[in-house]
């Protein structure tokens, strides 16, 4: 009688834990995979709706785009060292760096197209090292980009004195990141220019291909014949090419060379590669993703700031964000489908 | 090759591959000890013995992952070295690890081409581009070929697969590329029954298309449905080579722990020791 019981309380207890997991993984698997979408489309309904004029508007929609190019240029490009399992802390300090001389080789003298050309190689030539401390010497590449990023910083203030830098250039410059063509600005222009190459060459290239294999399994990569190592030191180079690349528009944009101005760049592009990550597909790093990522920053600074929250809701926003970001990518990859 | 035709005869008799006294030591350890072994066409050799044996130093060094300490190898009679890995690959060794074979994420058409992906334009592998629906084509073909039927080969990652198609993939990426040696490393392992029949079958299909198999297993079942041949390993020596069909169970289980020594193998091996 009492086994009975027992065992009619077991089936009961079954059945109700059974059911549980299923809608919970589903629930999950939908959250890994379009949680940054969810949360992105809920933003722009609610400040469309509590300032219909003014956030939903054309002009706002390009200033939001224009304001998010150089953020996302640089996080793009943080986006395929992490498609390898490497991060790069060094990507902020390389984009402060880079603005700073570019506008120190112009004063200098320099041609525009050679000090941006120079620039952009002294910013490749970091991630090159980054990749060879990461690859060769063996040290945690956390670590390491932390330790290079901080050299850095050390050469930004040795370049500078820690002072500002000013443009005193023609307009020229300046208009490489302020101008428009057809209405559209350059720096829109330039950030579908860096995401479509990126985008090619993680997706249609044989590098590509290596650096997702070596994200996902280094083992396997390693043993199909794949060269782990100059993979992953490429995918450094285009990180830091891109924080270089972000630095030189900074600069541009600012009409001068700032000692930290792109220091916040770290911050906000893990957040973005991280949202991104949680963007489609299920936990896994990719180029889309980190402009949906960007974008969904984006837009709640934006619509905070239309609807007059005060300026700590931004950090208190953009910090929450992070984390969720993070949840929502180890959300992704625990319940995919294995 | 010429000689191959008018006298198939000793071209079949002829070693595909000649280890003669190969020594490996790491440090002071010996791994393999004075080791010959001559592999045939045709030839599906169970490899067996126990862990530290030396079964996966003999693996490693027919995969190319190892240079022997001392030793000659001589691929069809010309001595040959097998290391670096990509060497072996290059002369038609292909080597099947037992789970670090494949990209989860990718699908099984992506595997086969990995690190020797179909593409268009030269140079470094960031100007290479790839060409998908090729590589997707030619695998549907190299699965087909050895009767492997696997849904989405260009849509699945291989991770959504079970553990028995990833293994025929695994393997089939093997064949494909490994036209004379392909190496197994407990290819059952973590198999299922109906799984692990379905992979049998396959090395059997390999087999009679003539590529020789060199297969680690501890399963002596398995060993017995697709080898005509065991070699067992104890503490870095061959112990024992012959035919599955001349022994049995009992006796290859006798030599794996030492209870049983073949009188001439044992000879032999007191003979090099000295």
């Amino acid at each position: 009688m009492s086994a009975d019981r027992n065992a009619a309380k077991g089936g009961e207890t079954a059945t109700v834990t059974a059911a549980p997991p299923a809608t919970r993984a589903i629930v999950m698997r939908v959250l890994g995979t379009y949680g940054t979408i969810i949360v992105l489309v809920l933003m722009v309904v609610v400040f469309s709706s509590l300032r219909p004029g003014t956030f939903s508007s054309v002009g706002n929609f390009r200033n939001i785009f224009n304001d998010m190019a150089i953020g996302t240029i640089v996080a793009a490009g943080l986006t395929v060292p992490l498609v390898a399992g490497d991060f790069d802390l060094s990507i902020g300090y390389i984009a402060s760096f880079c603005g700073l001389l570019v506008v120190g080789l112009l004063s200098a003298g320099l041609a525009i197209p050679v000090a941006i050309l120079l620039v952009i190689a002294v910013g490749m030539a970091i991630g090159i090292v980054n990749g060879f401390i990461v690859t060769k010497i063996g040290v945690n590449a956390f670590i390491a980009t932390l330790g290079t990023g901080t050299v850095v910083v050390g050469l930004n203030y040795a370049y500078s004195g820690g002072i500002p830098q000013q443009l005193t250039q023609s307009r020229e410059f300046t208009d490489i990141a302020i101008g428009r063509i057809a209405g559209v600005p350059h720096l829109v222009l330039l950030m579908a220019a860096v995401l479509v190459v990126l985008w090619v060459i993680l997706n249609r290239t044989v590098q590509g291909q290596h650096i997702k294999a070596i994200g996902v399994s280094p083992e396997s990569a390693r043993r199909a014949g794949v060269a782990v190592d100059r993979s992953r030191i490429v995918a450094f180079a285009i990180a830091s090419t891109c924080a270089a690349i972000g630095g030189v528009l900074m600069a541009s944009n600012l009409g001068s060379g700032q000692v930290t101005a792109g220091d916040g760049f770290m911050l906000t592009s893990f957040a973005a590669a991280f949202l991104g990550s949680a963007a489609l597909k299920e936990g896994q790093f990719h180029i889309v993703g980190t402009l949906i990522g960007v974008l969904t920053v984006a837009v709640g600074n934006n619509g905070l700031a239309m609807i007059g929250a005060p300026i700590f809701t931004q950090f208190v926003f953009a910090g929450s964000l992070l984390v969720v970001a993070v949840a929502l990518g180890g959300i992704g990859r625990r319940y995919r489908i294995g | 090759m010429a000689a191959e035709r008018p006298d198939g005869e000793t071209t079949e008799r002829k070693a595909l591959l000649d280890l003669r006294h190969i020594s490996k030591s790491f440090g002071g350890i010996h791994a393999l000890d004075d080791l010959s072994l001559s592999l045939h066409r045709h030839d599906v050799v169970g490899l067996v013995g126990d862990n530290g044996a030396g079964k996966s130093t003999l693996i490693k060094i027919l995969a190319g992952a190892h240079d022997p300490t001392s030793g000659v190898i001589e691929l069809e009679g010309r001595p040959q070295r097998l290391s670096p890995p990509a060497e072996a690959q290059r002369l038609g060794i292909e080597t099947v690890y037992q789970d670090l074979s494949l990209v989860g994420t990718f699908n099984a058409a992506e595997n086969f081409f990995l690190g020797r992906e179909i593409s268009v334009g030269k140079g470094p592998a960031l100007f290479r581009f790839i060409r998908p629906k090729a590589m997707a084509k030619t695998a549907i073909r190299g699965l087909e070929e050895l009767h492997i039927d696997i849904p989405g080969v260009r849509s699945k990652p291989v991770d959504r697969m079970s553990g028995g198609q990833r293994q025929l993939v695994a393997i089939a990426r093997g064949a494909f590329w490994g036209n004379k040696l392909l190496l197994l490393d407990e290819p059952t392992a973590a198999l299922g029954v109906r799984e692990s029949r379905e992979v049998l079958d396959l090395i059997g299909r390999l087999s009679a298309r003539g590529i020789t198999i060199v297969m680690v297993t501890h399963n002596l079942e398995h060993l017995w449905a697709v080898c005509n041949r065991v070699v067992v390993m104890r503490r870095g020596r061959k112990v024992a080579d012959m035919p599955s069909a001349a022994t049995t169970m009992e006796d290859v289980v006798g030599y794996i722990t030492g209870a049983k020594e073949p009188e001439g193998t044992s000879a032999r091996l007191r003979e090099g020791a000295a």
